[in-house]
């Protein structure tokens, strides 16, 4: 497995702590670089500009990735563009909601 | 790093990214709901040991005064302050302008407000001390919130609806302070076109535009809806504002075809925010709405009603001045405390959530913000809430007085066990 998806598989263990789901199921992880260092870039929205829990939510992205093994710098990167929209959720997801 | 940071740029060159960091530090929105949760119970037992009056609908003697100051000012008021503190950042994108301020102006509107309500039930005359401060810590918080505002980048809806109760609020405390004073000192003839402003510009202008500009956020936001199309928000504000200038204005020149006027803008505004309210929630991801939520949501139903209920007694010309308390009542406690109960048990939830877990998520399992509360509990207590409210008018306008005081004595204890229910979650 890269280190790319075994972050990714990391960010199944952050819940949005609103909605009861994982963040990756939600469609807010929009990608996860990688370099040979292990250095991790995470590429993340959330479900509206504003949403009280922004600092949460990163930082837990930011502890989570933290806790691997050998990682390097990690580093979030929050955007708003392209727009969340529900049609990024999983079918798990629609279906816990 | 930096190879891997030019990667990612080309990945990302089409997206947006902002800083969006605009927090409250917790402890200044939590002492103004604490504060007002203690004013609601005792507001209650006032009303409780005063229910004879309420019987009799004598809405204007000094114990009504001290009941409904506590109720609207001690508990409403503090409780929008709070809530604000926490929601003008979430909602504008933009920090509070000073937080220290904010506890400056938390202690002097504490003292301000318990010094007028005290005197306004033992001694009316001295009123206007208190008066003086509430007005001072208020004014405090509408510079903040102006200061506040004014750093916006981009003004929207809510920030005219936000600036529009604001301003509202100003004046019901400079109409406040004008009645305090004439209490005091007497020379104003215009008292009762001074109080019936003040009510409307308090009860329509303050509560419900803050409650309309802040339900175009946090609807959407707890139902999680997306792609809705709002049609009516501008005409809903531009509509109720008038509404509520053409019936101030029936209040100085005594016309009764002007208050109908001004009731049938003021119904036609809530109606446009109803039809924007039911587009966001038919869009909602969330089927099953939480219960406190749904309850404020109800709360919107609630508004409906009484302001076609008002627009109905106005057309018809019923003038009685005890069925107009009542309806006041009802637009208070149906439609404003009904939303900020139903709200409370999202923010406080929230702020203690924030507080206690907020840097333990990705380290360790932490609760669902929904775990921090009693849902169950929740609904025994709205059910109690709309049981004494319907019994409490009913009675009143029966005039039957052990009906009034038994579900007034019912308000209180569910009021008592609706504050207990809220501290609890600061032990979780």
């Amino acid at each position: 497995m890269s280190y790319g998806k075994l972050v990714e598989q990391s960010l199944y263990d952050v819940v949005d702590p609103e909605l009861g789901i994982n963040i990756v199921d939600l469609g807010l992880v929009y990608g996860v670089c990688s370099d040979e260092n292990n250095n991790v870039i995470i590429t993340m929205t959330l479900t509206t500009p504003g949403c009280p829990m922004h600092d949460s939510i990163t930082n837990g992205v930011k502890h989570r990735v933290s806790q691997l093994e050998e990682v390097g710098e990690v580093e979030v990167n929050l955007v708003w563009e392209p727009e969340w929209s529900p049609s990024k959720m999983s079918d798990l997801a629609k279906e816990l909601l | 790093m930096e190879a891997l940071k030019l990667q990612l740029q080309s990945l990302v060159n089409n997206m947006k990214t902002t800083s969006l960091k605009s927090d409250t530090n917790i402890k200044l929105p939590l002492a103004f709901i604490l504060y007002a949760l203690i004013a609601f119970v005792v507001a209650q037992g006032v009303l409780l040991l005063n229910s004879d009056l309420l019987v009799s609908s004598q809405f204007r003697l000094p114990s009504s005064w001290m009941g409904a100051h506590f109720l609207l000012l001690g508990f409403a008021v503090m409780i929008a302050m709070g809530a604000m503190y926490q929601l003008v950042p979430v909602a504008f994108l933009t920090p509070i302008w000073n937080q220290k301020l904010g506890c400056l102006q938390f202690v002097i509107t504490v003292v301000g407000i318990t010094s007028l309500t005290l005197t306004l039930g033992f001694k009316p005359t001295s009123a206007i001390y208190g008066g003086i401060l509430t007005i001072f810590g208020i004014t405090l918080f509408i510079f903040q919130m102006a200061m506040t505002i004014s750093k916006q980048k981009q003004r929207n809806m809510i920030s005219f609806f936000v600036i529009a109760a604001v301003s509202s609020f100003a004046l019901t405390i400079l109409a406040g302070f004008v009645l305090a004073w004439n209490i005091a000192y007497g020379g104003i003839e215009s008292h009762h076109s001074i109080l019936y402003s003040h009510i409307t510009l308090g009860v329509a202008g303050w509560f419900t535009l803050l409650i309309f500009g802040f339900s175009y956020k946090l609807v959407p936001m707890f139902s999680l809806s997306h792609g809705f199309t709002l049609k009516w928000t501008s005409l809903s504000f531009s509509t109720y504002v008038f509404g509520l200038l053409i019936l101030i204005v029936s209040f100085w020149v005594d016309l009764d075809a002007l208050t109908t006027i001004g009731w049938l803008f003021l119904f036609i505004g809530f109606s446009f925010f109803v039809l924007d309210m039911r587009a966001i929630l038919l869009k909602r991801l969330k089927k099953k709405l939480d219960k406190p939520f749904a309850f404020s949501v109800i709360a919107i139903g609630n508004g409906l009603v009484i302001h076609s209920l008002a627009l109905i007694l106005s057309l018809f010309g019923i003038n009685d001045s005890s069925i107009w308390s009542w309806l006041i009542f009802l637009y208070v406690m149906s439609w404003i405390i009904f939303s900020i109960l139903g709200y409370l048990y999202k923010i406080v939830p929230f702020l203690w959530w924030t507080h206690k877990y907020a840097d333990k998520i990705g380290k360790e399992k932490v609760p669902k913000m929904k775990d921090m509360i009693d849902e169950k509990m929740s609904v025994v207590l709205f059910s109690l809430f709309v049981v004494s409210i319907i019994g409490l008018a009913t009675g009143a306008l029966l005039q039957i007085s052990l009906v009034v005081l038994n579900f007034q004595a019912l308000l209180t204890v569910t009021s008592f066990l609706y504050a207990f229910s809220i501290i609890r979650i600061l032990f979780r």
